[in-house]
């Protein structure tokens, strides 16, 4: 089974390491980095569970090999807080009933955090659309909408 | 996964090497996300996955207006989306691009990707095939241009030969009073994947009628283009009748899948809908004939 060198930033950390050929993004941030925020949810790249910030854009980590993010800056949920504060979606999840169980959160987290890049002031719809790649089972999604929605106000500066 | 080794070419001719070495237990890589899927269920075991993600000459898009659009095949739908060539020039593209599948899917899938492997359940080829795109392809003994159409042999089968690499799209230019649309149809919202799509490109008024493209996607196995409906078009001038007998025609052309996600008969009602409320919404403004 051939190793490949791969230099990658983590959570803004430079990391040089080896990863087996077929290891899968997820498997790597999980198990080798031990940043179990990110979620194994149906591991078919349907869930959404398994989002991170390639690159500062969302993508599903079961989707990718661990060699596809050489080079490359990964962010995961636990690199949202920043100095020990909570990310201002984060604050929002909690206030708003955006979590029950909270399985899905990571993910749902990281693919607001790419609908604020490019919509700070998104409607409702543009919120839905772009959480069209993460489904939750517990929380009907209204509270997930609330809290993105009332996090762009947040970070606008209002 | 089965185990296999990870090759990183940095150029296209070093890619071409590697593939036409490797032959039938390689596969190329872009974005991965149909690939590593299709992987994981062993439904494709190579032992050489060749990435092309550092191979600069499958990478960008630019608009020329002799050629028309050109389209790198590691393009991800994102960038096709974003492009401001794309959206001033062939804003459909544009449009079908920017909400296939979700967003992690589309920054990462690339038109490459999508293309070549030939998924009959995904929004591009339709809408590609209406726009009369081209897909030019890059082998050991150089570059080959063929029309989408021929490339899309059947449902998951392209006309890609062992060792040869997509390199780009090309896609005409559109005569400038041309319109363009793009529908499909999801049985839920939680759905990523069409089982029906229409792509309808008004090209320009005629004496008799007008001049369209009209190309079925996901229902059929290769995109189908509705020739006899774009005849029936181009003969009459629009109304609601024609735009009804329009939708009667594709209906019965329709050669569609019949498979778990939808039945023939269900693929051939939607189709009916698409096509027909598609015409409308083309050709009449305010209730009048445009």
């Amino acid at each position: 089974m051939s190793r490949t060198r791969i230099h990658v930033t983590v959570n803004g950390e430079a990391l040089d390491t080896e990863v087996p050929a077929k290891r899968l993004l997820s498997d790597f941030i999980r198990d080798d980095l031990n940043l179990t925020g990110t979620k194994r949810g149906c591991e078919t790249g349907i869930c959404g569970a398994c989002s991170v910030l390639v690159d500062g854009e969302v993508r599903k980590s079961c989707l990718s090999l661990a060699v596809q993010a050489d080079g490359h800056e990964i962010t995961t949920v636990e690199g949202l807080a920043q100095h020990n504060e909570l990310h201002p979606l984060q604050e929002s999840f909690m206030v708003h009933g955006g979590l029950q169980c909270g399985y899905c959160t990571p993910g749902f987290l990281m693919a607001a955090v790419e609908i604020l890049r490019h919509t700070p002031k998104p409607t409702e719809e543009e919120v839905r659309k772009g959480l069209n790649g993460n489904l939750c089972r517990c929380t009907g999604y209204q509270g997930i909408v609330d809290a993105i929605l009332d996090a762009a106000e947040k970070i606008d500066g209002h | 996964m089965r185990d296999f080794e990870i090759l990183r070419p940095t150029s296209l001719r070093e890619a071409i090497e590697l593939l036409s070495k490797h032959g039938d237990d390689a596969c190329a890589y872009a974005g991965g996300t149909a690939l590593l899927l299709a992987m994981r269920q062993r439904l494709l075991s190579p032992s050489h996955v060749v990435s092309l993600e550092r191979v600069p000459e499958i990478r960008g898009i630019g608009y020329h207006s002799s050629e028309g659009l050109s389209i790198g095949a590691l393009s991800r739908h994102a960038d096709i989306a974003r492009s401001p060539d794309v959206i001033a020039n062939y804003p459909v593209l544009a449009k079908m691009a920017g909400g296939l599948a979700n967003p992690q899917v589309r920054n990462q899938g690339t038109i490459g990707g999508n293309l070549c492997y030939a998924d009959p359940a995904t929004d591009p080829p339709g809408c590609l095939v209406a726009l009369d795109a081209k897909v030019e392809l890059a082998s050991a003994s150089g570059l080959r241009t063929i029309p989408l159409e021929a490339f899309l042999v059947d449902y998951f089968e392209t006309a890609i030969q062992p060792g040869e690499i997509l390199v780009r799209l090309i896609i005409p230019p559109l005569p400038r009073e041309s319109r363009a649309f793009y529908a499909r149809h999801l049985r839920t919202a939680a759905e990523h994947r069409p089982v029906a799509n229409i792509s309808f490109v008004v090209r320009a008024a005629t004496a008799t009628g007008i001049e369209t493209r009209l190309v079925i996607g996901a229902a059929t196995p290769t995109p189908q283009r509705m020739s006899r409906v774009e005849e029936f078009l181009g003969s009459r001038p629009m109304s609601p009748e024609t735009a009804l007998a329009g939708a009667d025609m594709a209906a019965e052309d329709l050669r569609p899948i019949s498979d778990s996600r939808g039945d023939g008969d269900f693929r051939r009602s939607i189709v009916h809908a698409l096509v027909r409320r598609t015409i409308v919404e083309a050709t009449f403004v305010d209730g009048r004939a445009a």
